[in-house]
């Protein structure tokens, strides 16, 4: 009648003392964090949309390092410029082993009188990296002029051309990621603050405060998003400070998501507070507070992290929707919404058609943050199969 | 009731008294959930309690046992009836008058087990977390040493290697779980443990361990223990004296060895010959009852267990007995308690 058992009589005369406590030590103590790693990392397409995630954010947050050319300086003369060809073979069939570039002029296609842009095949610019640049303040306050590349002075390098005011567009779309990215994740945010918060509260109170905020989820939730967002963002003056239109474009973006959330904490709430383990909580004589935040609440977090990572994607999208109407953000703050703006007339699109370029970030944006929410789902919950 | 026989113990050993407990949960039903009904889970349970004795409550599923404990640790507001509580230093205390913030002083002397060890421990928290909990609510411990060395205390009075304690419980089996929430349960140095079938969900194998265990702890730190369970034969090895549970109401109480020699209740003696002989040459008449509980939200006229006992006449579908001193410390809810001789055990 001998239950197996850890306990250290049960663990018999098999292993030295030494070599048993080695053991233990190796095979357990994993945190949540550590058992969600774990399982995260089985899928490859959630990793592979963390690296697309984690590849914009880089971008965005170092956009200055990444864009050899200032991207807020205006270059009428080079206006519309294709993408430059970084190249390896020159004209000739000569190979070079360092990069570079033709130095691009504008001409008239001697048929149809339509002007051109065509490399002068004379003026090489050699790619060099780490060169000194424009100065800008790394991540706000570290003084550098230092560029992962660029070209030998008097030379450019545009690898997304430039929009109508020569303004080099990769710069342009690194740095209105930091926008539409920190914009997304703020409202998300505020979204799942405000979802948990009520969620919680209804679903452990219950009664007659349930009732009235599941009754307000109901209002909000039927008040259509469109034109609500619509009407909300062209109310919003764009000559307020920019840092405070961001708040309220975020807050006007976290509305409407937070309904969802609060509904499904609140099932997750009611299908906890009835378990013995928060009976037994309230036995010990813990605190509404403790019982909420130590016991409910973490077994909610999992299923909101992963609506986090799900909200984002929506929230880029509504921002790049609203932006590209000219309802959300304005310049000077620049989103990859509002980089699109150009590309809103047929004619100007199908001559310069990289200007559609933001728009293969935000595919990436959204794809990204879709596969790490798919495989967050399934590694959110490690003890699930306890 | 009628001839009062002085209850056997002095009055001064009482460590809890239950007078009268009532818990009647609302029915609510339709748009304005408007209450329709009570059930009527427990319904005027009253007994006293030893120091260090082991009281049993038994009965059959439903039949209010584990509201009962949980009314008296007022998980469950009681809907009436009062718990008097004698604190160490003698003075009594009731407990279903006192405000939240007071009865967290008692909860350290009150503590419960809980039934199902996998529900009963957050599967979030180590356990060190979980049996050093009681420890941060009530400011017993402090800082993470300090906690350490008394989990690891529990843990070894427990029969658990203390080296497992950052653990997560989903790492031990049913019975090791349950010893975790002994632990916990023992972490303030409680008086009174009310073990709601601390052993119902595991394997017999296993069983008798952690009875053998509750039962040592019990002896060593003076605790007194009510022990809930549905099985006569888990109680009889652990309880001094046992009650009987119908419906909501005590039928029966008596000392462990006379109640299971010789029922004074029609219920008791079919729950008591549903407990399987020790000598297997012994045949007994298993007495089925028929039919089922009746629901507590409409219980019948009378005498609550008439409709299914084989001794009911006129008297009980009418009238409702009241709970006797048959002399001893027995008390019966029986009309005939002292006319009928009913089947024991041996």
């Amino acid at each position: 009648m001998t239950e197996t058992s850890p306990t250290a009589t049960a663990s018999g005369p098999t292993l030295p003392a030494a070599l048993e406590t080695e053991l233990q030590r190796e095979e357990s103590r994993e945190t949540y964090v550590q058992l969600v790693w774990r399982r995260f990392r089985r899928s490859r397409i959630s990793i592979f949309g963390g690296l697309m995630i984690l590849m914009l954010t880089v971008l965005a947050v170092f956009s200055d390092f990444f864009s050899p050319t200032d991207p807020t300086k205006i270059d009428m003369k080079a206006t519309f410029t294709p993408p430059q060809k970084v190249r390896f073979i020159d004209n000739e069939g000569q190979f070079s082993l360092r990069p570079f570039t033709y130095l691009q002029v504008y001409s008239f296609h001697p048929e149809t009188l339509e002007p051109v842009w065509v490399d002068d095949e004379e003026t090489k610019y050699s790619l060099r990296f780490f060169v000194r640049g424009w100065e800008y303040q790394l991540l706000g306050f570290i003084p550098m002029d230092r560029h992962l590349y660029g070209v030998e002075e008097g030379g450019t390098v545009y690898l997304l051309g430039t929009d109508k005011l020569g303004r080099d567009l990769f710069g342009r779309v690194c740095q209105a990621g930091r926008i539409s990215l920190a914009l997304s994740l703020f409202a998300a945010l505020i979204s799942i603050a405000v979802g948990s918060v009520l969620g919680v509260i209804s679903g452990y109170y219950l009664g007659w405060i349930d009732g009235l905020l599941q009754r307000f989820v109901e209002v909000v939730q039927s008040i259509p998003a469109l034109p609500l967002w619509m009407a909300l963002a062209s109310v919003v003056p764009i000559t307020w400070d920019p840092l405070l239109v961001f708040v309220i474009m975020a807050s006007i973006f976290a509305l409407i998501g937070w309904t969802v959330l609060a509904r499904e904490v609140r099932g997750k709430v009611l299908a906890f507070r009835e378990t013995d383990f928060i009976l037994a909580a309230k036995e010990m004589g813990a605190s509404d507070t403790r019982v909420i935040f130590r016991h409910l609440y973490p077994h909610a977090l999992s299923h909101v992290i992963v609506v986090l990572t799900l909200q984002i994607p929506q929230i880029i999208l509504a921002e790049a929707f609203l932006s590209f109407l000219g309802l959300g953000i304005q310049e000077p703050l620049i989103s990859w919404g509002y980089l699109m703006r150009d590309s809103n007339s047929l004619e100007t699109l199908g001559v310069n058609p990289w200007i559609l370029s933001p728009a293969a970030f935000i595919v990436i944006a959204v794809l990204g943050f879709n596969f790490l929410g798919d495989g967050l789902r399934d590694a959110a919950d490690p003890y699930a199969t306890a | 009731m009628s001839q009062t026989t002085p209850l056997p113990a002095p009055q001064d050993d009482v460590i809890l008294e239950v007078t009268d407990l009532k818990q009647h949960f609302p029915i609510r039903r339709g748009l304005l959930q408007r209450v329709v009904g009570h059930v009527k889970a427990v319904d005027g349970v009253s007994f006293q309690m030893q120091a260090q004795e082991a009281l049993g409550l038994v009965g059959e599923s439903g039949c209010g046992k584990t509201t009962t404990g949980r009314s008296i640790l007022r998980l469950y507001e009681p809907t009436a009836g009062e718990v008097w509580y004698t604190r160490p230093d003698g003075e009594r205390v009731e407990l279903t008058q006192l405000s939240p913030g007071e009865m967290k002083v008692y909860r350290r002397d009150l503590r419960m087990i809980f039934q199902d060890p996998f529900s009963s421990l957050n599967p979030r928290l180590t356990v060190m977390d979980i049996i050093g909990e009681p420890l941060v609510i009530h400011r017993v411990a402090r800082g993470r040493a300090e906690i350490a060395e008394r989990v690891a205390e529990l843990m070894e009075a427990v029969g658990l290697n203390p080296n497992y304690m950052g653990r997560y419980p989903h790492e031990f089996s049913g019975g090791q779980r349950q010893r975790i929430g002994l632990a916990r349960t023992l972490s303030l140095n409680p008086k009174i443990i009310i073990a709601d079938e601390p052993v119902s969900a595991l394997d017999v194998s296993v069983q008798a361990q952690v009875l053998n265990l509750l039962q040592e702890l019990k002896d060593q730190l003076g605790l007194t223990l009510l022990f809930i369970a549905h099985d006569l034969s888990v109680v009889e090895h652990i309880c001094d004296r046992i009650a009987v549970m119908y419906l909501g109401q005590i039928v029966e109480i008596d000392d462990a060895e006379k109640l299971l020699r010789q029922p004074a209740h029609p219920y008791t003696e079919a729950l008591v010959s549903a407990v399987p002989p020790a000598d297997p040459d012994i045949r007994m008449e298993r007495i089925i009852l028929e039919g089922d509980v009746p629901n507590p939200a409409n219980p019948p006229p009378g005498c609550v267990f008439h409709p299914r006992c084989r001794y009911a006449e006129d008297v009980c579908r009418e009238e409702q007995p009241e709970l006797q001193n048959l002399g001893g410390g027995r008390q019966s809810r029986c009309h005939f308690a002292a006319e009928l001789t009913l089947q024991g055990i041996g």
